[in-house]
This record gives C-alpha cells, sequence and structure tokens, in this order.
C-alpha cells in the first residue's frame, strides 16, 4: 500500500487544484470575519451572537454550524477531482492488476483525503487566527484541552464526510454527478428530510446520528457523552464507506 | 513441451444477457507473439482485460505460469498491459506519468530507467512538455513505455500501432520484434492483419466473442500460400506418380480426396496430363490464392454461418 500511498502523495503534492481551494478558501474564510465585523454590532444589538468575543474553540464552532458547510464543499471538490482524475485518465489500468492494488488505491486515497482535511484544518485556523486578529482584535485560543478535543472531533467527523464522498465518486463514475451529490449533502438535505420525516414519527430520533448533523451541531466537547457520540459517528461513517467503496473496487470492472 | 504462460479455459464474460466472449480456449507459449484477430466488437479487448486483470471473468479459468488465476494476483505484476487508449495523466510530462507509475510498482532508482524506455519509444526529447499536447502516436508510444516499465515478462497490447504514421509503425514493429527477441511474450490484438501478418507467430481468429482458430504463422503461409488443389478418388496411385514422374516434393495430402501442391513450377496442365496417363481420374483440379484478409474473411463468415 506504501507505494500507491507514496505514488497519490506525489500527485498529490503537484496538485494545482488543491493549493488553489486552500488559498480560496483562507480568501473567503478571511473575508467572511471581515463581513461578520461589519455587522457585529447591529447582530449583537439583535440578540446575536457576540462573535467579536468568542474564543477560537467558539468561533469554529459558531461558524461550522452556519448552514451551507463551506469545507465540506472544498472537500466534495477535492475528493471528486482527486479521484476522478484518475479515473477519467485510465491511469488506475497501469497497476490496477497489482497484488491488492483496488484495495490499497482507495486506501491511499483515503489517507490522502486526510492530508487534504487536515491542510483545510489548519488553513482555517491560521485564517480565523489572522481575520480575528484584524478585525475582531481578538486571537485568544480559550481552553487547550477543549480546542484539541473540538479539532480531534471535528477533523475525524470532516474525514467521514470525505469518505463519504469517495465512496459516493467510486459508485457513480461521474464528476459532475459526484460534485451535485456533494453539495446536496453539504446544504445538509438529507438531514433536513431526515428531521421532517422524524417530526411524523413520535420518538425515533435517529437524524442526531447522521454525519452532517453531528458536524454542524454546536456541541460541549468537555462532555464525554456528546464527544462519544461524535468519535462513534465518525467512526461509523469512517469504517462503513471505507469498507463499501473498497469492496465496490474489488468487483469493478475496468472497462 | 513449451513453458505455457497463459492458459485461457472455457473464459467467459457476460455483461447482463449480453455474452461478449463465449469459452475461449487459448494457450500463450514462453516466447511467442500471439496475434488475436477480429473485427472491431469481436470480443479482443474485454479478453485481454480478463488476462490483465482488469474485468473479471464471468466464468472460466485462467492459469499464469502453470498457476491459477485464483490462487494470487502476484503474477499480474510480471505483465505489461497497454489496452485501448494509453492511460496517462494529461496535466504530467512523460517523465512525470512514468515516475509516477514507477512509485507505483516500487521501482528503485527508477529515473534511469524512465530515461531508457523514453528513448527506445523515441521520446527522450519530449521533456517538460504535457501529455495533452501529445498526438495520438505519441501517446501510444507512452502508453508502451509505461506497459514495459518493471520489465515484465509478458506484454499485452491492444491496437498498439493505432494512430501512429507509417515512420512510427515500423518502429514500433521493430520494437515488438526486439523485445520479443530478448524473451519476452507477447500478446497483440489488431483489426490490421497486414501487421500482426508482419510480426506474430501464431494468431487467434475471434468472431463474436468465440475463438473460431488457433493456427501458427508457419501453417497459415502454407494455407495462404499459392497451391495447385487436386482432388481425386485414388490417392494412393497419384502420390507416386507426382513424385516420380513430376519430380514434385513439396506437396500436402490435406484430406482421403485431396492434396495440395506448392512446387515451384508445377503446371496444371501437366498434373492432369500424367496423372490421366497413368490412369488416374481427376475430380478437379484448380489453382488457388488466397491471401490472409481472404482466408480470415472466409474463417469468419464459416463462424458466423454456423451461428445463423
Amino acid at each position: 500500500m506504501l507505494n500507491l500511498l507514496k505514488m497519490d502523495a506525489y500527485r498529490f503534492i503537484r496538485n494545482k487544484t488543491m493549493y488553489m481551494l486552500l488559498l480560496l478558501f483562507c480568501a473567503f474564510q478571511i473575508f467572511g470575519i471581515f463581513m461578520m465585523g461589519q455587522y457585529s454590532q447591529e447582530m449583537e444589538a439583535g440578540g446575536g451572537v457576540a462573535v467579536g468575543s468568542l474564543d477560537a474553540s467558539e468561533f469554529i464552532q459558531y461558524t461550522l454550524s452556519q448552514p451551507p458547510s463551506w469545507m465540506l464543499l472544498y472537500i466534495t471538490v477535492f475528493v471528486v477531482y482527486f479521484y476522478m482524475s484518475e479515473y477519467q485518465s485510465g491511469f488506475g489500468k497501469n497497476y490496477m492488476s497489482m497484488r491488492r492494488a483496488r484495495i490499497y488505491t482507495i486506501l491511499a486515497k483515503i489517507w490522502i483525503s486526510a492530508l487534504f482535511v487536515g491542510l483545510l484544518f489548519l488553513t482555517m485556523l491560521v485564517s480565523d487566527w489572522i481575520g480575528r486578529g484584524l478585525f475582531f482584535d481578538n486571537t485568544t485560543w480559550g481552553d487547550a484541552g477543549y480546542f484539541v478535543k473540538l479539532l480531534i472531533g471535528q477533523f475525524l467527523l470532516h474525514w467521514a464526510f470525505a469518505i463519504l464522498m469517495l465512496c459516493i465518486t467510486v459508485l457513480c463514475k461521474n464528476l459532475l454527478a459526484g460534485v451535485i451529490i456533494g453539495f446536496v449533502l453539504a446544504l445538509n438535505i438529507p438531514g433536513m428530510l431526515l428531521g421532517a420525516l422524524e417530526s411524523l414519527m413520535n420518538g425515533v430520533n435517529i437524524s442526531q446520528y447522521w454525519l452532517v448533523n453531528t458536524l454542524v451541531a454546536v456541541k460541549d466537547f468537555n462532555d464525554a457523552g456528546e464527544f462519544a457520540q461524535t468519535l462513534l459517528v465518525a467512526f461509523v461513517f469512517i469504517v462503513l464507506f471505507a469498507a463499501i467503496a473498497v469492496r465496490h473496487k474489488i468487483r469493478e470492472d475496468l472497462n | 513441451m513449451p513453458d505455457t504462460i497463459i492458459e485461457m479455459k472455457n473464459l467467459t464474460k457476460a455483461y447482463g444477457s449480453k455474452t461478449v466472449v463465449k469459452s475461449i480456449d487459448l494457450s500463450v507459449y514462453r516466447g511467442e507473439i500471439v496475434g488475436l484477430i477480429g473485427k472491431n466488437g469481436a470480443g479482443k479487448s474485454t479478453l485481454l482485460k480478463m488476462v490483465a486483470g482488469l474485468v473479471h471473468p464471468t466464468s472460466g479459468e485462467l492459469h499464469f505460469f502453470n498457476r491459477a488465476s485464483a490462487d494470487g494476483q502476484s503474477f499480474f505484476e510480471r505483465m505489461g498491459v497497454l489496452i485501448e487508449q494509453a492511460g496517462l495523466y494529461p496535466h504530467y510530462s512523460a517523465f512525470e506519468n512514468l515516475k509516477l507509475l514507477a512509485i507505483a510498482y516500487g521501482l528503485p532508482n527508477a529515473n534511469a530507467q524512465i530515461d531508457r524506455l523514453l528513448k527506445t519509444v523515441g521520446l527522450e526529447n519530449s521533456g517538460s512538455a504535457k501529455v495533452k499536447s501529445f498526438s495520438l502516436g505519441m501517446k501510444q508510444r507512452l502508453g508502451i513505455a509505461a506497459a514495459l516499465l518493471g520489465s515484465p515478462d509478458v506484454l499485452l497490447l491492444d491496437e498498439p500501432v493505432n494512430g501512429l504514421d507509417p515512420q512510427g509503425i515500423v518502429e514500433i514493429r521493430a520494437l515488438i520484434r526486439e523485445l520479443n527477441k530478448d524473451g519476452l511474450t507477447i500478446l497483440i490484438s489488431s483489426h490490421i492483419l497486414e501487421e500482426l501478418s508482419k510480426i506474430a507467430t501464431k494468431y487467434a481468429i475471434i468472431h463474436q466473442g468465440e475463438m473460431v482458430e488457433v493456427i501458427s504463422a508457419d501453417d497459415l503461409l502454407h494455407k495462404c500460400e499459392e497451391r495447385i488443389e487436386l482432388r481425386l478418388e485414388a490417392i494412393e496411385a497419384a502420390i507416386p506418380v507426382l513424385e516420380r514422374e513430376l519430380k514434385i516434393t513439396d506437396y500436402k495430402v490435406s484430406d482421403n480426396n485431396t492434396v495440395y501442391v506448392y512446387e515451384e513450377g508445377a503446371q496444371i496442365r501437366q498434373i492432369s496430363k500424367t496423372l490421366i496417363e497413368h490412369g488416374i481420374e481427376i475430380d478437379s483440379i484448380h489453382k488457388h490464392q488466397q491471401s490472409l484478409e481472404q482466408y480470415f474473411l472466409a474463417r469468419t463468415e464459416q463462424a458466423g454461418e454456423r451461428h445463423a
């Protein structure tokens, strides 16, 4: 697997789209904070959140809970593009007959998506720090323990979303369809439908376990139960969709 | 007995209700260049994809190096594959594409090998030019270089001269011969018989997914050679006359009633006159010559009639 991971990493670091996405994300993140700064007083006056006084953890929670989740959109574009560029070029056919290559190619892409999600989080931290410093004069990080738990939880949830997107792309083998499905998921339309369905059925509450709902919900990561639920949801989605993607790839005819 | 490199037994592939490859049996021996001949859509590419491990057979068995493919897939790593268009990243250079593949194969210090391969296929001057700017012929050459990376034992080539100019075709043909001389076993498909006839040592004719005939290049040449076809009842009596009186030594008894005479300079008139003088009745005698295309068409038409 290491060889295929190295190959994908070689492609990853030479991928201009990846750098462009990170740069775009950074620019929009800072611009978003600038816009928040413009309307922060009106928001506070209207009983809204005092964004300027939030520490880093609270600020991340606040921005992630605002739909649509921009990070999910960037993850969608990257994952679909990274997988489909290899699939459409037919490059995979050169090495796919190697021993266990079908399994390893998916696992390599899962690790690469983790790398991208990590870079996305790093970009978010840096751009939030710059934006909050410039427009709110506030660069406080808050409680370190809470901050680390928040990052671990959110990283795993976003990585699980990347794997879900990889699985969808492996199944549908279509760039446009993959991106559209990703956008629908990022807008949390399935979560809304699930919520609507729940309201029709008494006593059923499964929407809290839906990945995007867990991702956008403001949680207390110091609460062991909430933190465990976050890890559980992430773990289930990671394992389930990685397994489906690998299984499909093994059975797939490469025409 | 020669080493069997690839052995297909009842190999079948169906997509839904459509069977595109039907119970193919074929053995490829070490050092052979096997030409897979068939019209477009005959099932050549699907067959090669099954051999390459890209497409799963619906039924049947594949053996490599005398081991069943179900035993494991490590033998696939001993194959170089170029099927249909070369699988290349358009935004990378020729070198970068091969570099990526070398990393996937885990080849240490691959740069020298990549440079050598690019030189072998005539792309040593492609530099940093991206593959998207390459002509179809250049892409095919790079595809062949990719297939040769890692020094495989077997090369699977599907229509490798597609898109090449005449000079490119000659160069690739020379390259294939050279590789074969170095011990590489090659399974090559084409619908251009003329091209295959210059390199193949064995032919496998495939039509509508079925193997019509497997024939050695020598036998095919013999079948297509100019000859006199002689049909008669008393074949045992005719042979000594042909040998003694007409000094004919290059002939073949096809069946109980037919003799093919390949002897250069043999004349129909002279043969019939001599046989009649010896009291041997002739049912028919005529000159026969068939091109490879005619032979191929005749065989596929026969196969088509069997289906009808």
